[in-house]
């Protein structure tokens, strides 16, 4: 066996970081001061009342769950929808439709790629540092299992509303604009910012019926609730799958009724 | 006579750092700066007169960019002194940039989503244009090209041929007794550069500018330029009128003649007895004089040096002693007398 | 020649911003949809602040309105920033490409010529919404409303808003020392969400950073003590407006700086 090779790849990928190396620092630095602010900030508000739990959350499970979400929002952002609204623009999207394949399963498929190893590289270390820290708060068991599905599934539902967004850049050349609004909507609604167990009665039963909490809430409770019954946690599988299911048929729906209108109107 | 823009001993250099190579390599640049020192312009002098136009020639990287910006003022010489109007650019770049017009390349200077007049309002101000003076430059304009039609298309929207006319309409606006122009017909169809070149030489004659200007296009260099300049790898090759170019390589014309009527042999030893025939009938006329003969299917080639003789005297001398059924001159072209100056055989009297 | 003065600044900035505004007029859809992405910004942004905090009287000693004067306060000081300087988010891009010497041929300052091109819109929605967060908190704390007050409040808001223009000046002009700059403008860009807290939540490290180092602490926190905290005003609140001018004078050269470097470079 030629150990040489892989040493050739480490060294590639050493080379690699040091080239674009104050890239990553610079990441890392602007996440670290994410946390603490975070982090100072929960600590005053948790400082500031005599209980131990706020909303049935602790501290520590606060910081957890914040942590995680951010962490899963950074690996699940594919710029899905500068990319489509680009390449609508440039009329580029022309080419991606001659390719013997759906544009949405190409799409779906070439990310995909991307998104395996943005999640061992950036979600698992965050997990394993958490870990550490907290002195194992998360027991790892049957929950990792369907944890696992349940993010493939999110990640299914986020890339079905990137879609749906993207696809709207047919109508409009406000790419930002539209990107932003998807950005906080998903961001608010789906519990990334303030956990959704914080929100009000009438604003939490809306949340409930949108497909956003099925992105990070739902995977992230299977994590974090040591309390889940099995049966419990395949029911929330089942609510997700129910959101792909209806997410993609309306984001597929919402393309091909546009596109004709594109190939009508000859883009 | 006085000059314009004057550059004495000029000199730029840069510090790149020496990249390593490999992993090692790069850990050593973390800590070690190991930079080598890169000659853009070395000692370059020139005196340019008012109303001149300047080619400004070399191959790619030659410096002549360098030499562009440090005339304008955003970059400072090494070494050397350099006047523009008068002053030094470096040091009073505002207002430098007030006395110069700059067309860089196919980067649009105006501003990309303003439909053109809107662009002009605003360079009038910004260049504290008088109105007299404005509406004087405007009218030049519209007698020289269809300008009105560009009046209200934002830039955005404009053809390639198009923005570069905007752009050089915007450099002369102000109307500045220097305008430097790099590479202004590069890309643009043949139409388009031939009313790009008059645009300049029309406006060099109105308004006495003086202009500066890059090229790749020798068809630019012949259709504006008196006089060029040549450097190549930061160093100044040649500078004097563009026809001294021509004899600086000798004087050299092509005589193309038809001897026979219909040629039917076109073997090898056809062309090589007809090349034969030529020599012997001319040599011992002219023995002084160096002739290089070659033939291609109904043509004998003379390849004539009129420093030497004549080149009219070798046609008569010919008439007198063949029928001539056809004849042609070539002159030798300002393209292949640029390539062989970059190539490195310049100067050289052929012997 | 007449000097470069005042006014002939004032007015080529007045022509060139009113030519800005026509031709972004021009693109109303567009507009429309980068505004209300504006908007849900700020909304989805106030809700989280809201819920975050409706269930707490006070956090370290400050009123939930208290903390929702600081909120207002920091969009409105941020406001100058996104409409005025936004141009730097295309500086990158600029220098990239080789584009960016046509800023260095006019007889004008080259870190106005390039700032002035730009004016975005949007920032004024982010703006009003400021503003009405601030008064709506102004009325519920019934802070005073004298001529000297209101004088106080705009000289406070045009200083602080100072140090994040200053932040993102630095920011931008990392591009012209280093490949991959994006990251850095991303990352400093991030600072702004972070302004709305009071200090106190920090450890006093992170509060030195906070005040002399990344000064976020400038944009809302040190000025609204003016307001908030009339019998106990530290020197630093006294101390910003020269402090906020000295630091934007420190990003300007470092951008100037950058400008000169850059144009030596390339043929």
């Amino acid at each position: 066996m030629n150990l040489r090779k892989y040493f050739t790849l480490i060294k590639a990928g050493i080379l690699d970081f040091l080239q674009f190396r104050l890239g990553t620092f610079v990441i890392i630095v602007g996440n670290m001061i994410y946390l603490i602010v975070i982090y100072n900030l929960w600590k005053a508000i948790y400082a500031s009342v005599d209980t131990p739990t706020v909303n049935g959350m602790t501290f520590e499970e606060t910081m957890i769950y914040l942590v995680l979400a951010s962490s899963m929002f950074s690996f699940m952002e594919c710029f899905l929808v500068w990319e489509m609204g680009r390449s609508i623009q440039d009329g580029n999207i022309t080419l991606a439709l001659l390719k013997p394949m759906g544009y949405a399963k190409y799409q779906y498929f070439s990310l995909a790629g991307n998104l395996v190893a943005s999640f061992f590289l950036t979600f698992i270390p965050t997990f394993i540092v958490i870990e550490i820290i907290t002195n194992g708060a998360i027991r790892p068991g049957i929950n990792l299992l369907f944890f696992l599905f349940s993010v493939i599934l999110g990640t299914t539902i986020n890339f079905a509303v990137d879609f749906f967004v993207g696809t709207i850049c047919i109508y409009t050349e406000s790419i930002w604009g539209i990107n932003i609004m998807k950005e906080v909507i998903v961001m608010f609604l789906s519990g990334a910012t303030v956990p959704l167990a914080f929100f009000p009665k009438t604003l939490r039963s809306i949340v409930d019926f949108l497909p956003f909490q099925a992105i990070y809430h739902t995977p992230l409770t299977i994590l974090t609730d040591s309390t889940l019954t099995i049966p419990a946690m395949l029911s929330m599988l089942g609510m997700q799958c129910i959101w792909v299911v209806v997410t993609l048929l309306i984001g597929n729906l919402f393309w091909h009724f546009s596109i004709r209108a594109i190939t009508v109107n000859g883009g | 006579m006085n000059n314009i823009i004057q550059l004495t001993d000029v000199s730029k250099e840069f510090k790149v750092l020496n990249r390593r190579e490999g992993l090692k390599g790069s850990i050593q640049d973390l800590f070690s700066r190991d930079y080598k020192t890169v000659h853009a312009v070395n000692h370059i002098s020139m005196n340019i007169h008012p109303g001149e136009i300047v080619g400004y020639l070399g191959p790619n990287g030659a410096g002549k960019s360098t030499t562009i910006k440090m005339m304008t003022g955003v970059l400072e010489p090494t070494s050397g002194e350099i006047l523009v109007h008068g002053r030094t650019p470096y040091k009073n770049r505002t207002q430098n940039a007030q006395e110069i017009g700059v067309v860089f390349g196919q980067r649009s200077q105006l501003w990309w989503s303003l439909p053109l007049i809107e662009s002009f309002k605003i360079l009038k101000d910004i260049y504290q244009i008088s109105d007299v003076d404005y509406q004087d430059m405007l009218a030049l304009y519209e007698s020289l090209v269809d300008v009105q039609d560009l009046y209200h298309k934002p830039v955005r929207q404009m053809s390639l041929g198009q923005r570069t006319l905007s752009d050089i309409l915007a450099a002369f606006l102000h109307n500045p007794p220097v305008v430097f122009l790099d590479e202004p017909t590069i890309g643009l169809d043949v139409s388009m550069k031939s009313k790009i070149r008059e645009l300049i030489k029309a406006l060099n004659q109105q308004k006495k500018t003086t202009v500066i200007l890059t090229t790749h296009d020798m068809g630019d260099v012949d259709a504006l330029c008196k006089r060029i300049v040549i450097i190549d790898k930061g160093t100044m090759l040649y500078d004097n009128d563009i026809e001294h170019l021509r004899s600086f390589f000798g004087a050299y014309r092509t005589l193309k003649v038809k001897l026979s009527k219909h040629i039917t042999d076109y073997s090898e030893e056809a062309k090589n007895r007809a090349i034969q025939t030529m020599e012997e009938l001319i040599t011992p006329q002219f023995p002084n004089a160096h002739f290089q003969i070659s033939a291609e299917e109904d043509w004998v080639n003379i390849l004539i040096n009129e420093s030497e003789v004549e080149l009219m005297k070798v046609l008569s001398f010919i008439q007198t002693k063949n029928k001539i059924y056809d004849m042609q001159l070539d002159e030798i072209s300002t393209e292949s007398v640029i390539k062989k100056i970059y190539e490195g055989d310049g100067g050289h009297e052929p012997a | 020649m007449k000097t470069l003065s005042l006014p002939y600044y004032a007015h080529i900035y007045k022509m060139i911003l009113i030519q800005d505004i026509k031709s972004k007029m021009s693109y109303r859809a567009d507009f429309f949809i980068s505004t209300i992405g504006m908007i849900f910004t700020n909304l989805s942004s106030l809700a989280a602040f809201y819920i975050t905090f409706l269930n707490f009287p006070s956090v370290m000693g400050w009123s939930y309105h208290e903390m929702l004067f600081l909120y207002g306060f920091s969009l409105l000081a941020l406001t100058p920033l996104q409409c005025l300087f936004d141009n730097n988010w295309s500086l990158r891009n600029f220098v990239y490409r080789g584009d960016f010497i046509k800023y260095c041929f006019r007889p004008i300052n080259t870190y106005f010529y390039f700032i002035s091109e730009v004016f975005d819109l949007k920032g004024l929605g982010q703006g009003a919404f400021g503003l009405v967060t601030l008064i709506y908190a102004w009325n519920k704390l019934q802070l005073p409303v004298t001529f000297l007050i209101i004088v106080q409040l705009l000289l406070a808001l045009t200083t602080a808003s100072l140090f994040m223009i200053a932040i993102m000046n630095f920011a931008a002009a990392t591009c012209f020392y280093i490949i991959n700059s994006g990251y850095v403008m991303v990352t400093a860009n991030k600072f702004r969400d972070y302004a709305k807290y009071p200090i106190t939540i920090f450890e006093p490290f992170f509060r030195f950073i906070f005040t002399f180092i990344i000064p976020i602490a400038f944009i809302a926190y040190y000025p609204s003590l003016l307001f908030l905290r009339t019998n106990n005003i530290p020197l630093l609140t006294w101390l910003s407006p020269l402090i906020g001018v000295v630091f934007f004078y420190l990003s300007y050269l470092f951008w100037m700086h950058g400008a000169r470097n850059y144009t030596g470079t390339g043929s």
